[in-house]
């Protein structure tokens, strides 16, 4: 089992949950969050005021996926987050050692 | 277990099977509850004949609460008193009483008895409040029948007559503490339907009320069914009957007193039509809006809470009483509660609008006698309600109050609200059951005008952003009746709810009487008020493409504050927690860059004469009743497009009128000063020349006047048209209105060069006061970048008279002539933004830091 994190630009939410979804990728947890890479962050001046914007927002998906899903799914969300642009985000790949549904005490992959 | 019992135990089962079967086939819960307590009535005085047998003393068995008043749902305790007169003896303690509960115990009830004597009845158990509300429903079970008279008719009237108003006070906070615990609102994604506020608890607690009440004042128990006010009693009954049914189904489903309305069982319950006329099925949508409708019914004898004198503490109570103050010709205030002075002023609408207003001014609560009277005089206010043109000017005076959520609400619980707009009836109560709405569509509306009426007392940074659009808004009120009906279309039979809403809207408007102008931006509310949200969930917002079609879309700065507003409010009005700061935050970058696009991209957006087929333009023409649209687009050729939006088709015919007596009158300034709600705006058209702007900010100075807004634009033909708004700082124009056409003159001859503007502002101009209570440091930025042809000024400055004058004289001597300005002012910050050129090109480097430099020394 593997779990995939990817940090995304919000407004290719939609279309990465989609493909995602038709890869069979049945749960996953979303978060917003905010942060930067080497996008870093810029300056805006509104009414006379400047105001930095460092933390740009991102959208984060997490995923516990069994071994044979996970390189459709990188390609998945490659594909449908990329835009060829600086900040299009990141995605990371770790092993999980078990997995355990708490209703019924499932392991493995069947928990998943 | 206690062989003896068998038949008990055996009847009891017998019985409780029998009548969950009957409330599975009728689903009526208050036979049920009833037909338990008499079940368990019987098993009780059987197993009291069988124990108390040989007993030396002198005990009576009664029962209390919920039990007491016949109403024992499948899973409640049953409270149980043993009540004696004198000491008990040890057979009594050891044996009696403990077999009689230890019997019921083990048939599975949740027995909760409890040993007094008469003597410990008549006390105030501050500690055990509850005991003694529970003695409020106690009922004669078996044993000494005179014990219980005793009890019932002198032991608890002292006590009552005694301890009335702690009893009615402690019972408030007890309430109280419990609203609070559910966040003072019926709306709850799963509801307990017991403890919520509306649920079945707040009944008892307004039947306790008035119990305690009568007792007092007469010593003699009321009869049951006269304990609330009639007005109520019907609604309240219904109500209850369903709660009922509901509870007995949450007991027997659940097999415990567990009281919580979940997702799934309430798509249970409606698949059952529990509660339902004729328990016909429903959807779990239809089904909580029968929920939410007889929740909100028993939630209106909270208003019965209020009549008890508070308990609270001196400080609370000074409080309270400094409303007192408030107290005018038709309203007394006492402890915070509106009463009329007379009963039958409501009659009068604009007593009846004032009292929301009042309302919603100060934060107040009706009297349950004030909303009779309101209700009363409903059905002789439904024809002035539908053709009166005074509605709107009443109306708006409440959504601009401070607390206009709850003077809407109440105006919603009294029905005053469908009266006046029959279209919200369509989403009274309406459910939209997607585990994300909180509340009911109508609640939403009301919760969304309250959150950005709290966006005066900001509680984050954040917050306080959005407070500074919202202090910048011209036309709150707009925005506020976009809010009201943005979803009213939800209650409507079509896919698009949006275009609902705007069918809906439609008549709406036309019956308040709203210009074009003002109609047009609730329109364009209603209309676009999910494209901001959409904007930012699904279009990268740092991306300046998305930003200038985002910004094209939505056309003004005023525009763009008002659906930044309307999106923020929307969004956190979903459910508390809908608006996380992430979203807040996308949401006002969105904000920033578009207002940053519009202002600064206006000098490039010029219309050209290929847009005579635009929409806005064959609706000026239409206006104008000319046939050859010609006419109107040369003269609208070279105007930025900002200009178009910013006024409706008949002032721009009345422009275009001024341009062609401009031609006609020997190339004469045509010159209007217009008195408007509160200010007076000039409308000034003239051939372009240097320092103009400045001559006409320089007139209006010296006579005292202080210019709130302004927009200078040019046209392809070198016309100017300049409008300002301004107020009027000594009430000269609004005292003398024949000095209107003395300054329209003296504008003629400032523009002309007749008049030395520089002579005027010194001999006749004075400052004022100056004493800012918030200090507003200046900022000058010069921008190349924005337009194509002229350099972008933005001067951040303390407002102050003259101020316009000093940057507008000073860009004139440094040789800048303005194309384009845009000049605005937000509490004591002035915004101008100007688009200047020097001989005709971009301002050079040097050039700007000259000018900044002059400016900053300047202001």
């Amino acid at each position: 089992m593997t779990k995939l994190e990817a940090i995304i630009q919000p407004s290719r939410f939609e279309a990465v949950k989609e493909v995602l979804a038709e890869l069979g990728v049945e749960g996953m947890t979303i978060s917003d969050v905010r942060g930067h890479g080497r996008q870093k962050g810029h300056t805006e001046v509104y009414r006379g005021r400047e105001y930095t914007v460092d933390l740009v927002p991102k959208i984060k998906l997490e995923m516990v996926l069994a071994d044979n899903l996970v390189n459709a799914a990188v390609d998945a969300i490659v594909q449908s987050a990329g835009t060829g642009k600086i900040g299009d985000g990141k995605i990371f790949l770790s092993k999980v050692d078990e997995a355990i549904r708490i209703r019924n005490h499932e392991r493995g992959v069947a928990a998943l | 277990m206690l062989a003896n019992s068998a038949i008990s135990q055996d009847a009891y089962q017998a019985g409780s099977e029998k009548i969950r079967g009957r409330f599975e086939r009728s689903h009526d819960g208050q036979a049920a509850i009833r037909e338990r307590s008499d079940v368990t009535d019987s098993l009780l005085a059987e197993l009291w004949n069988q124990f108390s047998t040989g007993s030396p003393d002198r005990i009576c068995v009664a029962a209390l609460g919920g039990y007491g008043r016949r109403a024992l749902f499948p899973c409640s305790d049953v409270d149980v008193l043993f009540l004696h007169e004198s000491a008990l003896s040890e057979d009594a303690q050891r044996r009696v009483i403990p077999r009689v509960s230890q019997a019921l115990w083990d048939l599975h009830l949740r027995v909760s008895p409890t040993t007094r004597s008469l003597a410990e009845c008549g006390k105030l158990h501050r500690d055990n409040l509850e005991f003694n509300i529970s003695l409020l429903d106690c009922r004669y079970l078996c044993g000494e029948a005179d014990l219980f008279e005793k009890l019932r008719l002198q032991v608890i009237p002292k006590m009552v007559a005694r301890e009335a108003l702690e009893l009615q006070q402690r019972l408030i906070d007890l309430t109280s503490a419990r609203h609070t615990k559910y966040g003072h609102t019926i709306f709850h994604l799963e509801p307990n339907i017991k403890d919520c506020p509306g649920g079945l608890r707040d009944y008892q607690v307004a039947c306790w009320l008035s119990l305690i009440s009568e007792l007092e004042k007469t010593g003699a128990w009321p009869a049951p069914e006269n304990l609330l006010p009639s007005a109520l009693r019907a609604e309240c009954g219904a109500a209850l009957d369903f709660l009922s049914a509901v509870r007995c189904f949450l007991h027997y489903r659940q097999g415990r007193d567990l009281n919580n309305l979940t997702y799934e069982l309430q798509s249970e319950a409606a698949a059952a039509g529990i509660g339902l006329p004729g328990g016909v099925a429903a959807t779990a949508a239809v089904w909580m809006r029968t929920y939410f409708r007889h929740v909100r019914s028993i939630y209106r004898l909270t208003v019965l809470f209020d009549e008890v004198p508070p308990g609270r503490s001196g400080l609370y109570r000074l409080f309270e009483n400094r409303k007192s103050r408030l107290s005018n010709a038709d309203f007394s205030v006492v402890e915070g509660r509106v009463f009329l002075r007379q009963l039958s002023s409501v009659k009068d609408p604009s007593i009846l609008f004032g009292l929301f207003e009042f309302v919603g001014r100060h934060g107040l609560k009706l009297t349950a006698e004030t909303e009779r009277c309101v209700e009363a005089a409903l059905p002789s206010l439904r024809e002035w309600a539908h053709d009166s043109p005074e509605v709107w000017s009443y109306f708006r005076q409440i959504l601009m109050s401070p607390h206009a959520g709850a003077a809407l609400r109440a105006m919603h619980r009294l029905g005053v609200l469908v009266l006046l707009f029959p279209e919200f009836q369509a989403v009274d109560s309406l459910v939209i059951r997607d585990y994300y709405h909180r509340y009911t569509v109508d609640e939403h509306s009301l919760v969304a005008i309250e959150n950005i009426h709290a966006l005066r007392t900001p509680d984050s940074e954040i917050e306080r952003r959005f407070r500074d659009i919202l202090e910048g808004l011209e036309r709150p009120d707009l925005l506020f009746l976009a809010l009201l009906f943005h979803d009213v279309g939800k209650g409507m039979p079509s896919d698009d709810h949006v275009a609902a809403s705007l069918q809906a809207s439609a008549s709406v408007l036309e019956r308040l009487r709203l210009d074009p102008a003002e109609r047009e931006t609730v329109v364009f509310l209603i209309a676009n008020h999910l494209r901001m949200s959409a904007t930012t969930r699904r279009q990268d917002i740092f991306d300046v493409n998305v930003v200038a079609e985002f910004s094209e879309c939505v056309g003004t700065t005023e525009r763009l504050k008002m659906l930044t507003l309307l999106t923020y409010t929307d969004v956190k009005s979903v459910n508390p927690e809908a608006l996380t700061p992430w979203k807040a935050e996308m949401l006002w970058q969105l904000y920033a860059a578009a207002f940053n696009h519009l202002s600064r991209s206006v000098d490039d957006q010029r219309l050209t004469s290929s847009a005579t087929n635009s929409e806005r333009i064959k609706e000026v023409v239409a206006a104008a009743g000319e046939p050859d649209a010609r006419h109107i687009t040369s003269f609208l050729e070279g105007f930025p497009k900002r200009y178009l939006l910013m006024h409706t088709p008949g002032e721009i015919v009345t422009h275009c009128r001024m341009y062609d007596s401009l031609k006609v009158k020997d190339e004469e300034p045509q010159i209007e000063v217009l008195r408007r709600d509160g200010y007076f705006e000039l409308v000034l058209l003239t051939l372009d020349c240097p320092g103009l702007f400045s001559h006409v900010v320089g007139t209006l100075s010296s006579w005292g006047m202080n210019i709130l807004k302004a927009e200078a634009f040019a046209n392809k033909a070198g016309v100017v048209l300049d409008t300002f708004r301004f107020s009027d700082r000594f009430r000269t124009l609004e005292l003398n209105p024949s000095e209107i056409s003395r300054l329209k003159r003296k504008l003629a001859e400032a523009v002309s060069g007749e008049i030395n503007v520089v002579d005027l502002m010194e001999t006749k101009f004075k400052p004022g006061v100056q004493n800012p209570k918030v200090k507003i440091e200046t900022s000058v930025q010069a921008d190349n970048s924005c337009s194509q042809h002229s350099t972008l000024l933005e001067i951040i400055a303390q407002d102050r008279p003259g101020l316009l004058y000093d940057i507008s004289s000073t860009m004139a001597e440094l040789g800048c002539n303005i194309e384009v300005a845009i000049i605005d002012t937000q509490g004591q910050t002035a915004t101008d933004v100007f688009h200047v050129t020097c001989a005709g090109a971009k301002l050079d480097p040097r050039h700007q830091e000259k000018v900044r430099t002059a400016l900053l020394a300047q202001l």
